[in-house]
């Protein structure tokens, strides 16, 4: 658990010099047209170009999409087989021995696939590529309160210290002879137990916080300066200009020329 | 059933959640403090600790969640759909504020989409759904006052509504059957969040305050 599976990773990359604010707007478009997608090969087409930004692009290296994969094509496999099992079935088109393969099941468990893999890859590599502090002064660019913004980076900048937590609270449990090993009731108190006090740890620790903003004047004034000031950026532009163009040349194809 | 008439039946189902809790008063009443919208900066911190830390327990519970419902439909998940708004429900006991719960429901998802879960960025779609649908039950009730029963009911509804964005992301809306199931699903969604959301978190809640360690627990 102490070992993040997803996590920002520094990198010189086009993908990585691109600013917080136009990735963000970049999976949205991305999310958005695939939803706009009518058909399977359109939605494979996406997940081609966004394959090829991850891994060329952006330089994902392969052992970290390797160990994610479970992730982005787990879930999407199984929707895929329940709509593949659902979908009634009108229009054959070929047969493995006595196994009639027909086409709307084929196209709607591909849609669903393609969908989901679509949008967990792009949300991915918006984290693989984005320090969530460019994100959060990027939203305070857009007009988030601060105070707001810095609530999301508090959120962020706490989950290893929580993951570290429940790992010392597990540790603490098994000294004490209550090993995971047990049967399910007493799992669910052991559960139980975990989570309560990771809950009180992490409030005692958001008090102290609170406490040391409150004494540095955190909220005083309607604005505040940031060490790194948001920037749009020319490849941030560009990556949503070419997704803009290629969104739509797929849809156009789709819907005139296919 | 196309998907709006889904999700205009689900605000109907929300809207009359929140006139029962307003109208039936079970258990204590405890005081919330109304329409006060200013959170003070303990509150946003406080709110964001327990968005963490739902966040990273919810994940593992999420990959359950989502692989029980992309493979079985509507009804597998339905068990599990009231497990992920206890952090909802218990930062609304310790701030007492309207938002509370809207706001911890979309930075938790944003945690559960940072750390892996298999939906992506899409899971902030449930934050929305079941934060919104908690404060409206307990807006209703002008958030003067609640209880277990009141609490019980936010979860019920945030449980119930976010399978609203379920079906639009999973596509529980293209044939009959899944409809039906749907439906056939909604009594166990709304047991599961009165009991695993609504009563945990209150539960929760009430356990730290007994602590008497935080600050934020107030004298309930």
């Amino acid at each position: 658990m102490s070992e993040q599976l997803l996590a920002y990773v520094e990198k010189e990359s086009p993908f990585h010099r691109a600013d917080a604010l136009s990735k963000l707007l970049w999976v949205i478009l991305v999310v958005l047209a695939t939803f706009q997608f009518q058909t399977t090969l359109s939605r494979a087409m996406m997940f081609l170009a966004l394959l090829f930004t991850a891994l060329v692009v952006a330089r994902v290296p392969w052992r970290s999409f390797w160990r994610v994969s479970p992730l982005i094509f787990g879930v999407a496999v199984l929707l895929g087989a329940f709509h593949y099992a659902v979908t009634p079935r009108f229009t054959p088109l070929f047969s493995m021995g006595s196994y009639v393969i027909f086409r709307e099941p084929l196209e709607a468990g591909g849609a669903y696939f393609f969908r989901l893999a679509i949008m967990v890859l792009a949300s991915f590599l918006l984290i693989w590529t984005t320090d969530t502090y460019q994100l959060m002064v990027g939203l305070a660019y857009l007009g988030l309160p601060y105070r707001y913004a810095f609530a999301i980076f508090m959120a962020l900048r706490y989950i290893p210290l929580i993951q570290r937590e429940v790992e010392a609270v597990q540790a603490a449990h098994a000294i004490r002879g209550r090993a995971v090993q047990s049967p399910l009731k007493h799992r669910f108190r052991l559960w139980q137990r975990y989570l309560f006090t990771v809950i009180v740890n992490g409030l005692r620790k958001a008090e102290n916080t609170a406490i040391a903003i409150e004494s540095r004047g955190f909220g005083a004034y309607p604005q505040r300066t940031y060490w790194k000031e948001f920037r749009w950026t020319r490849s941030g532009i560009l990556l949503v200009l070419i997704f803009v163009f290629f969104s739509l040349a797929l849809i156009v194809w789709e819907r005139f020329l296919f | 059933m196309t998907l709006p008439v889904m999700l205009l039946l689900n605000v109907l189902i929300v809207v009359l959640l929140g006139v029962i809790a307003r109208f039936v008063k079970l258990g204590k009443q405890e005081s919330a403090e109304g329409w006060n919208l200013a959170f003070t900066n303990r509150d946003l911190i406080l709110m964001a600790v327990i968005a963490a830390i739902s966040g990273v327990v919810n994940t593992g519970t999420g990959i359950l969640w989502s692989a029980a419902n992309a493979a079985g439909g509507p009804l597998a998940g339905a068990a599990l759909q009231g497990a992920f708004m206890w952090a909802y429900i218990l930062a609304f006991f310790l701030v007492r504020k309207p938002g509370a719960m809207v706001i911890v429901g979309v930075l938790d998802t944003a945690v559960e989409a940072l750390l892996g879960n298999p939906s992506g960025i899409a899971t902030i779609g449930w934050g929305v759904t079941q934060g919104i649908a908690a404060e409206v039950v307990l807006a209703i009730c002008s958030y003067s006052s609640f209880s277990w029963f009141s609490l019980g009911l936010a979860g019920a509804a945030a449980s119930q509504f976010g399978t609203v964005w379920t079906a639009y992301l999973f596509g529980w809306d293209t044939t009959p059957e899944v409809v039906s199931q749907y439906w056939l699903a909604s009594p166990i969604n709304l047991v599961s969040g009165f009991v695993l959301s609504g009563l945990l978190g209150l539960a929760l809640g009430k356990m730290i305050a007994r602590t008497g360690l935080v600050r934020a627990t107030r004298s309930s």
